[in-house]
């Protein structure tokens, strides 16, 4: 029997193109749910939550980035070297809002020179945020020989809110993440700037032609970028105690990941805020899930990259252009 | 033997070939033929046809009426492919070589000889430098095949692009606009290397919109105009001032005309030996109210001047002043200085695709309709999008319609509708009407009238001399980066002489 909500298949491939992601987003849930016994448990669902808080952070602030036609492959070495200056400073000063202020100040420097390098002397992103990124694991690297910093646990009480918190049932992260989410929403849909950075990824030449200095767009994509790489930074500190120079390595594929897939959601061909928090979601309960079920931590990695080949193989293959460039 | 039998036959002929777009017919009826050993050049204004006729013939477009015979038997080609292998090759008005390569490994570029050694498939470069050599020979030009293709001159370069095609053994040969960009002793130069084709026994379609170099070499000569074929003549009959009127007819193309000159004796633009990587010592004025032409063929810089003025190219020397103001070009500063600036290619130069009507429209003056100077006030928007919607007959089922669904007339009037939002003074619009129907084309010189008569000026860059003739109040002539004369729309034979001006000063009785 036909489904009667499909008139044709043409339908049934839109709607497939369209909210293939969530579907697989909700399989994947409720897969979860079946075969794990303490998934979906309030305790778990908030673990799982703030986990996902510095993905998305991080996710959304690629999000300005790759909404301009833009890509940036330091946010992974930038996360350590912020933690380090975070700590130093901490640990130098003892003055928490000095640490926080040198940890974001770090950010936007990573970020403007991302910017400088991409939007006014025109290097390829690719090329120049890698090459930024591997600078700044050499930086980190020397500052610290590969050793972690760390502090006595007491050493500020509002820091250690920062990650570890509650505001009543909910970590404190996640309070972050949602205030996060809600701003980037508001900036990429309610705002001047936020419509031309996608009208500058949608179309470069005519956005130029149109009289917008897209230069200045662009940098300023990168300095959000960094910024909330910093943000996400301190929350990851805080909540392990110690700065570790390698912590949030991993998170450049996690957010290539996530932005890919947020890609490839509803249909629109640029990533979009809600598609980046299903897709952090589902990042994310990979992560927690095959945990929870013993699998090796090796093998996430197969799954993560498998996960973005089908959903970019079935926005692809269901004719969809997607918005990203290589070089 | 029957294949000697009458050896100029006729290898390819169009029977009623037409095409239409949109519902607007960009060629209709025309019957064409090509023999073998000659040279059938075609010529006509920008926009009559020409480009749309050969890409039917190489197969980028199927024809949407008529066929095509090839040696007497119909043919249909699905594609570029289809076309080739029937024999048809095209010389692109664009070089395509890849730098680091040799001239021998850039001929050969995807169609490699193959030698078996050991068993194994490998590149035989012997046979293809031979080859090579071999066809250079013929053609009477003397190059090295191991020269790398980034060291060659231009001349050469085209050389090269010929023997590409040379390699594939082709009946027939398109050459669109070989010449532009060559130097006088290159242009003869490779004007022989195609008289030397001829001999080959290979028909010869020939574009140029140089009108000595068609009637120096043509055997025969077909005139396009307003997509259909006005007669085809023998090279003896054949003058440039015979094609430049055939070319012209005698017709007005519109009901337009401009009635009433708004110009008053202010000067809102001035323009000082202007030089960018194009442009030589460029200098003129424009007055408010005014409405100034600029005419030129294709690639002649008409667009390189609007790039400059809107700080798209960099200058290299020159002034600019508005309203006696100095001013330094970047799109930014373009705005705020009250320049509006409509490109020339809708799609890729004016407009987000993938975004709506109302998006489109507000891109510019966004802050405008922002509530302290950031965040979007939608229903305001909305509201001044649907007046727009209105005051130009946009053709679209609401401001939330995404724009690539509109028609090139629609589509056209939403960047105009862009810039009337804001309050630009000077309004630099690049063809204007390039692929628009008729009725959208009155509403676009209605338009522009009305911005003039509102104490605004405006320059209008166009290929097109019965636009520039019945909008402007005084026509520039650009060649080669150059302003070589000005012309008044009245004045009598203007018609002519622009058109002799854009050709490189032809002479026209």
């Amino acid at each position: 029997m036909k489904i009667a909500l499909f008139n044709n298949r043409n339908d049934l491939r839109e709607f497939i193109r369209k909210y293939g992601t969530v579907i697989g987003a909700l399989i994947l849930f409720i897969v979860f749910s079946l075969i794990i016994e303490r998934f979906l448990t309030a305790s778990n669902i908030l673990m799982l939550l703030r986990q996902m808080s510095m993905l998305t952070i991080i996710a959304l602030g690629f999000n300005f980035v790759m909404g301009a036609g833009g890509f940036d492959m330091s946010i992974g070495s930038a996360c350590g070297l912020i933690a380090m200056v975070f700590a130093l400073t901490l640990l130098g000063t003892g003055s928490l809002l000095l640490a926080l202020s040198a940890a974001l100040l770090c950010g936007l420097l990573v970020g403007l020179i991302n910017g400088m390098l991409v939007a006014y002397i025109g290097l390829p992103d690719f090329i120049a945020t890698f090459a930024v990124g591997s600078i700044i694991y050499g930086v980190k690297m020397l500052m610290t020989r590969g050793n972690p910093v760390s502090y006595p646990s007491d050493i500020s009480p509002v820091f250690a809110f920062i990650g570890r918190g509650f505001v009543g049932p909910f970590p404190f992260p996640v309070i972050i993440m949602f205030f996060i989410f809600i701003l980037t929403v508001f900036v990429l849909y309610r705002t001047s700037f936020g419509r031309r950075v996608y009208a500058i990824g949608g179309n470069p030449v005519a956005s130029l032609y149109a009289g917008i200095n897209i230069k200045k767009y662009r940098l300023a994509t990168f300095v959000i970028s960094g910024l909330s790489v910093a943000l996400a930074s301190i929350i990851l500190t805080s909540r392990l105690g110690s700065a570790q120079p390698l912590a949030g390595e991993e998170f450049l594929l996690d957010v290539i990941a996530v932005v890919f897939l947020s890609t490839t959601m509803f249909g629109e061909g640029e990533p979009t805020p809600s598609g980046t928090f299903i897709g952090a979601l589902i990042i994310s309960m990979l992560n927690n899930g095959l945990t929870m079920l013993n699998v090796p931590y090796y093998f996430q990695f197969i799954t993560k990259g498998s996960v973005v080949i089908v959903a970019v193989l079935l926005a692809v293959t269901l004719g969809q252009k997607l918005r990203i460039k290589f070089l | 033997m029957p294949e000697f039998i009458g050896i100029n036959r006729n290898i390819l002929e169009a029977e009623g070939l037409g095409k239409e777009f949109n519902d607007v017919w960009v060629l209709r009826k025309i019957d064409f033929d090509l023999r073998t050993s000659e040279i059938h050049s075609l010529v006509g204004e920008n926009g009559a046809g020409k480009s749309t006729f050969i890409k039917i013939l190489s197969g980028v477009h199927s024809p949407d009426e008529g066929m095509i015979k090839f040696d007497a038997k119909p043919v249909v080609f699905h594609s570029v492919k289809d076309s080739e292998d029937t024999g048809i090759r095209t010389v692109h008005q664009e070089i395509n070589l890849v730098p680091f390569f040799t001239v021998y490994e850039n001929i050969f570029l995807g169609s490699d000889r193959k030698r078996t050694v050991l068993g194994l498939p490998t590149v035989d470069n012997k046979t293809m430098r031979a080859e090579a050599a071999r066809v250079l020979g013929e053609l009477g030009v003397e190059l090295d095949v191991n020269k790398k293709a980034h060291l060659l001159n231009a001349s050469m370069e085209r050389v090269v692009e010929i023997c590409k095609v040379l390699v594939q053994k082709p009946k027939v040969i398109i050459f669109d606009e070989p010449t532009t960009s060559l130097g006088e002793s290159e242009r003869v130069r490779l004007l022989e290397v195609i008289k030397n084709l001829k001999k080959k026994g290979i028909g010869i379609i020939f574009i140029s919109h140089n009108l000595e170099e068609v009637t120096g070499i043509s055997d025969r000569i077909t005139v396009f105009r307003d997509g259909a074929k006005i007669d085809t003549i023998n090279e003896e009959d054949a003058s440039p001032a015979k094609i430049i009127s055939m070319m012209l007819g005698d017709k007005t193309y519109y009901d337009y005309k401009k009635v009433c000159s708004h110009r008053i004796d202010e000067v809102c633009l001035e323009v000082e030996n202007l030089n960018t990587h194009r442009l030589k010592d460029i200098s003129f004025k424009l007055y408010q109210g005014e409405i100034l032409g600029i005419a030129g063929v294709v690639g002649a810089g008409k667009s390189e001047i609007a790039r400059a003025l809107v700080g798209i190219d960099r200058l290299d020397s020159g002034r600019i002043r508005i309203h006696n103001q100095d001013y330094q070009p970047s799109p930014e500063r373009a705005v705020t200085s009250g320049l509006a600036f409509v490109p020339e290619e809708r799609q890729a130069q004016g407009l987000i695709l993938n975004y709506s009507v109302m998006k489109n429209i507000t891109l510019t003056y966004l802050k405008k309709w922002c509530r302290w100077g950031f965040i979007i006030d939608s229903v305001e928007e909305k509201k001044s999008t649907e007046k727009y919607i209105k005051s130009l007959s946009i053709k679209t089922t609401g401001p939330t319609q995404l724009i690539k669904f509109l028609s090139g007339g629609n589509q056209q009037k939403v960047i105009l509708a862009r810039w009337l939002d804001g309050d630009f003074k000077i309004g630099i619009f690049d063809e204007p009407t390039k692929g628009i129907d008729v009725k959208t084309k009155e509403d676009i010189y209605h338009l522009l009238d009305d911005l003039a008569k509102k104490g605004n000026s405006a320059i209008v860059l166009s290929s097109y001399l019965p636009e520039l003739l019945s909008v402007c109040n005084r026509i520039l002539v650009v060649h080669e980066g150059r302003i070589v004369t000005e012309i008044c729309p009245s004045e009598p034979g203007a018609q002519e002489k622009i058109m002799s001006a854009m050709l490189g000063g032809v002479k026209v009785s």
